[in-house]
Parts: C-alpha cells; sequence; structure tokens
C-alpha cells in the first residue's frame, strides 16, 4: 500500500509512506485532522478500500433489525438475520428505531457498515471516538474477528484509540511517518546501573530547540521519549531533543519520581492521573498534562511500578 | 453496468419505510386528491381543471418525493456509503424511481377517479401519464442532486414547478409575447392538449403529437439524470 507525496506551500506535508500489509492485519496511524482527510482521498478506489468517514450517519427512521436485514440484502450476503444481531450484541435495540439509540449505540450501529464491506482493505477514521465502553468491547471484537481476513487501517487523533486494537502503531505528524515502538521488552534487561551516585548533582535537564539550548527543571517534564534513535522530552505537549540517552536520563531524574515505565519511555510520577489497562498484558499511563497525553507501560513493569506506588 | 433486481428490491422496501415514517413528506400524497375533491366541482371546463390537477400532482408527487429521496440519503452520507456496496448506480435509482412511481401511479389513479375524467384514447392516456411520471421523477432525480439537505430539496423543486406547472397559461400570453411560443413544447402544456381531445372527432396523429413531446422529454431528462448521478458520485 503506497501513499503518493503532498506539498502545500512548498512544505512537505505528507511523505511518500510504504505500508508493508502482508504482517500486520491492523494497522494505526496517528495523525491530525488534515493529514487524515489527504490519506483519506488517496484511497478512493471502491473495489480496493472501503472508507468509513467520521461523518457517517444511518437511516434513521428505519429498526435495528430492518437496518440489518437491508445490509445484508443490499451486499447479497448469506448471512442470517437472527444470527448477526447475536452476533452483534444488538438483540435488546431489534425493534428501536435508530433514531431513537442512545448516541454511543447509533455510532456503533452506523460501524457495523464496515462489517458488510466487500473490499480488502477497510480504513476506519475515528472508529472509537464516540463509543462508550461497551461499545468498544463489542466493536473491537467484531473489528478483530474481520482482521483475520481482511486489512484494516485504523486512522485517529488519539494514542489510546489505536492501543485498542491494532498490531502496529505509527505517528504521522510534521516529522515525518515513524513507527510507534509498544511492543513489551522484558528481554531487554538494563545493564547500565552501575554509575557513580556521588557526581550526580545537576539540576537542570539540558534540550535544544532551534538550535537554542533550553534548560528544564525535572518536575516541569510530562514524560521523555525515545523515537528513531533521538530523545524528545515532552513539556506541556511541546517535545524537544536531548541529547542524552534514555538510560542516562533514568539515572538523573531516579531521585526526581521519574520512571522507567518502558523501554524507550520514562514518565514523571507526580503527573500520572491513571493506570489503563487494556487487555491482560497491555497497558498505558495517562498524564494529568495540558494536553492529554497517554504513555505505554510495559507488562515488566507493572510490578515495580505498583510496590513504588504502594499498590 | 449490472443490475441486481435484488439489490434494488431491497432499496425500494428500504426507502419504503424511511418515506412512510417521515410524515412531512408523505402527508404530501394527500394533496392531489383533496385538490381534486376542491376542484371537482369548479365551474371552469373539467378538462382544464382536471390538467391543472395532474400538472400539479406531478410535481408534487414524481418529482418531489423523488427529491426527497436522493437529498436526505445525500445529507446523511449513506449514499457515499451505499457506492461502496456492490449496489450500482442503477439498483440505486432503479430503487428509488420504481417507488415513486408506483406511489405516484395510485395517487394519480385515485385522483382521476375521483374527477370521474373519462379519455378520449385509454391507451393514450395512460400512456402520457406513464411517461409524465417517468419525467418527473427524472427531474426530482436532478433536483435531489443538486441540493444537499432535504430542506434544500423542497425549495429546489421550485423551478420545475413554476416552468411546467405555469406553462400552459403562459402560452396564453404568446401573442403580446411571441418568445412564449416555447411553452407550447413543455410537457405540461402537451398533456394539456391530449386531455383536451374528446369525444370520437379525432385522429391518431392528433394524440400522436402530443405522446411524443412528452416522450422526447421523458428520454432526456432520464438521460441526463443518470449522467449527472454518476458525475455527482464521483465528485463525493
Amino acid at each position: 500500500m503506497k501513499f503518493e507525496p503532498m506539498y502545500q506551500d512548498g512544505k512537505l506535508i505528507l511523505p511518500k509512506i510504504e505500508l508493508d500489509m502482508t504482517s500486520n492485519h491492523s494497522i494505526g496511524i496517528i495523525t491530525d485532522l488534515k493529514r487524515k482527510q489527504l490519506l483519506m482521498n488517496q484511497l478512493q478506489d471502491h473495489s480496493q478500500y472501503y472508507l468509513f468517514r467520521a461523518g457517517q450517519n444511518e437511516y434513521m427512521r428505519l429498526t435495528v433489525e430492518e437496518l440489518i436485514t437491508f445490509l445484508i440484502k443490499v451486499t447479497e450476503r448469506n448471512d442470517h438475520v437472527v444470527q448477526l444481531m447475536d452476533y452483534f450484541a444488538l438483540k435488546e435495540e431489534k425493534k428501536v428505531r435508530v433514531r431513537n439509540l442512545p448516541s454511543s449505540k447509533r455510532m456503533y450501529v452506523t460501524l457495523l457498515r464496515a462489517f458488510f464491506a466487500h473490499q480488502p482493505t477497510l480504513v476506519l477514521e475515528e472508529p472509537y471516538f464516540y463509543l462508550e465502553e461497551e461499545d468498544r468491547r463489542h466493536f473491537k471484537r467484531i473489528l478483530d474477528d474481520l482482521s483475520k481476513a481482511k486489512r484494516i487501517i485504523i486512522l485517529t487523533s488519539n494514542l489510546e484509540d489505536a492501543l485498542v486494537s491494532c498490531d502496529a502503531i505509527y505517528r504521522l505528524n510534521e516529522l515525518g511517518f515513524h513507527p510507534l515502538d509498544i511492543r513489551d521488552s522484558e528481554e531487554e534487561k538494563q545493564e547500565v546501573q552501575e554509575q557513580d551516585q556521588a557526581n550526580i548533582t545537576l539540576q537542570k535537564i539540558s534540550t535544544k530547540r532551534n538550535d537554542k539550548v533550553i534548560l528544564f527543571d525535572p518536575p516541569e517534564i510530562d514524560y521523555i521519549e525515545s523515537m528513531d534513535g533521538s530523545i524528545l522530552v515532552h513539556v506541556g505537549g511541546e517535545n524537544y531533543v536531548c541529547a542524552l540517552t534514555l538510560s542516562e536520563l533514568e539515572q538523573r531524574l531516579l531521585n526526581f519520581g521519574f520512571f522507567r515505565c518502558h523501554r524507550s519511555y520514562i514518565v514523571n510520577l507526580q503527573k500520572v492521573r491513571e493506570i489503563i489497562t487494556w487487555t491482560k498484558n497491555s497497558y498505558s499511563l495517562r498524564l494529568h498534562t495540558g494536553k492529554d497525553a497517554v504513555v505505554p507501560l510495559s507488562r515488566s513493569k507493572l510490578q515495580e511500578l505498583k510496590t513504588l506506588l504502594n499498590i | 453496468m449490472s443490475i441486481s433486481l435484488k439489490r434494488a428490491q431491497a432499496i425500494f422496501v428500504k426507502d419504503y419505510k424511511e418515506f412512510s415514517r417521515n410524515y412531512a413528506v408523505s402527508i404530501m400524497l394527500l394533496f392531489p386528491i383533496v385538490f381534486a375533491f376542491i376542484l371537482r366541482s369548479a365551474p371552469t371546463p373539467l378538462t382544464g381543471a382536471f390538467a391543472l390537477v395532474l400538472n400539479t400532482s406531478f410535481v408534487i408527487l414524481p418529482c418531489f418525493t423523488q427529491a426527497c429521496l436522493v437529498a436526505e440519503e445525500k445529507e446523511h452520507n449513506t449514499l457515499r456509503s451505499l457506492m461502496m456496496t456492490p449496489a450500482s448506480t442503477m439498483d440505486v435509482l432503479l430503487g428509488k424511481s420504481a417507488l415513486t412511481f408506483v406511489m405516484s401511479a395510485v395517487v394519480l389513479g385515485i385522483t382521476t377517479f375521483i374527477f370521474g375524467y373519462e379519455p378520449a384514447s385509454i391507451w393514450a392516456f395512460t400512456a402520457a401519464i406513464i411517461f409524465s411520471i417517468i419525467l418527473y421523477t427524472a427531474a426530482g432525480t436532478i433536483c435531489g442532486l443538486f441540493s444537499k439537505t432535504l430542506l434544500e430539496a423542497t425549495l429546489s423543486i421550485m423551478p420545475v414547478l413554476i416552468i411546467f406547472t405555469v406553462a400552459p397559461s403562459g402560452v396564453l400570453l404568446a401573442d403580446d409575447f411571441p418568445i412564449f411560443k416555447v411553452l407550447d413544447y413543455l410537457p405540461s402544456s402537451q398533456l394539456v392538449h391530449l386531455l383536451g381531445i374528446q369525444g370520437t372527432g379525432f385522429t391518431t396523429g392528433e394524440l400522436l403529437k402530443p405522446l411524443l413531446i412528452i416522450l422526447a422529454w421523458t428520454v432526456a431528462l432520464t438521460i441526463w439524470s443518470v449522467v449527472l448521478y454518476q458525475r455527482r458520485l464521483k465528485d463525493e
């Protein structure tokens, strides 16, 4: 799967992207509204891609059962309505008109159009955005089943949504198109522990941005991320490049309540608001900073964190 | 382009349910019947009043209904999603037009019965009605495609209402304004001519001329609506 590069005012806003879809059956791309539109505009081929755009609405006056019947007939599938209603967990809403459903359920029913797509690739824009917990679970289950036979691409601006059901996650922004490392890293034990404790007295973390050196007090920092070999220090929604390695930073910041929650993340525990459990072995931490930020948490680090926080 | 009757039927059933539950629009079906009751006792010559009822009903029934069906799908983005199913352009248009056609035919049948109109040739009359329903359905599709919401669709049929319904009256001014002679070739004016032929003193040629003009309009508007439909969907 390929995307052509796009320029605006002489600036590259969409780099040339080549996605290898053979190994991963569901891919999440975290990006902004404009880039989502640009990506979808390149997927106009109705025989290859089923596009689900965020503005999709539904036939409001049909009941849920009538709608599913219509979708079965119009796509000429051989499914039986009753079985599908069971599968979708919509038995109780069978006779309810779409317009009378609660908004999360209505969105869920609308999303079911993706289930009926005959195209080999499904592209969904913000599928989880309006869904409540329960509908989210049902839709994730349906997507997981679909991904056995089809390729699924989820376009979202929210890392959390991509984490729910994607095998691989990419981030597309002004810095380019980069894979996001969310694998568990049990195999990587940190060997760099032996450092002289006495000479760590430096309080400031020095970062660079636009050729300026900016010094941050450790409590200001939200979290630190390693991306493509460079270290990004996130402060108040902005990021700054730091020359130190993650292990060095971990050593320095240990006494300031920082925690190495993942192979490529260090988080300021003072700013952690919530530990999110996705599945039995995938977790993330939500920070309460100005911008809503989510940081992945390795399974191997969970116990360590629990003892640190006395929970 | 493949046509699947099963898919067209699914669209027909779905649109029937949607339409019948949208009371704001479906109440319009009663309009020609009420209109017929009011004008039945009018002092004007019977055929003139009947032609007026028919010409107005054509705009309100097939044209308005079809415009609403198309525009509502556009408003909810369901048309775009329908295009990604195996249903082809013709399936969608066939399903919708069939619904409009059936509803219009039933209501106009009732209207004719209430009026007690007896045409000179029942075959010519039926053919003219069928051609006209298809013609105004195509006009409705075009109106629907030009509007983005249901509200816009109700306004977009105004030009059709003005041009087609008022044309027979406009012809009366042809002596003062020669340009208005063109209006005589509109399908609504031709329908008035056709209805005017009564009794036994008529030739086949007299019947055939209005019929052929209406048929020409039907073919032209149908082709335009299908082409426009395909063009609009590419833009989406």
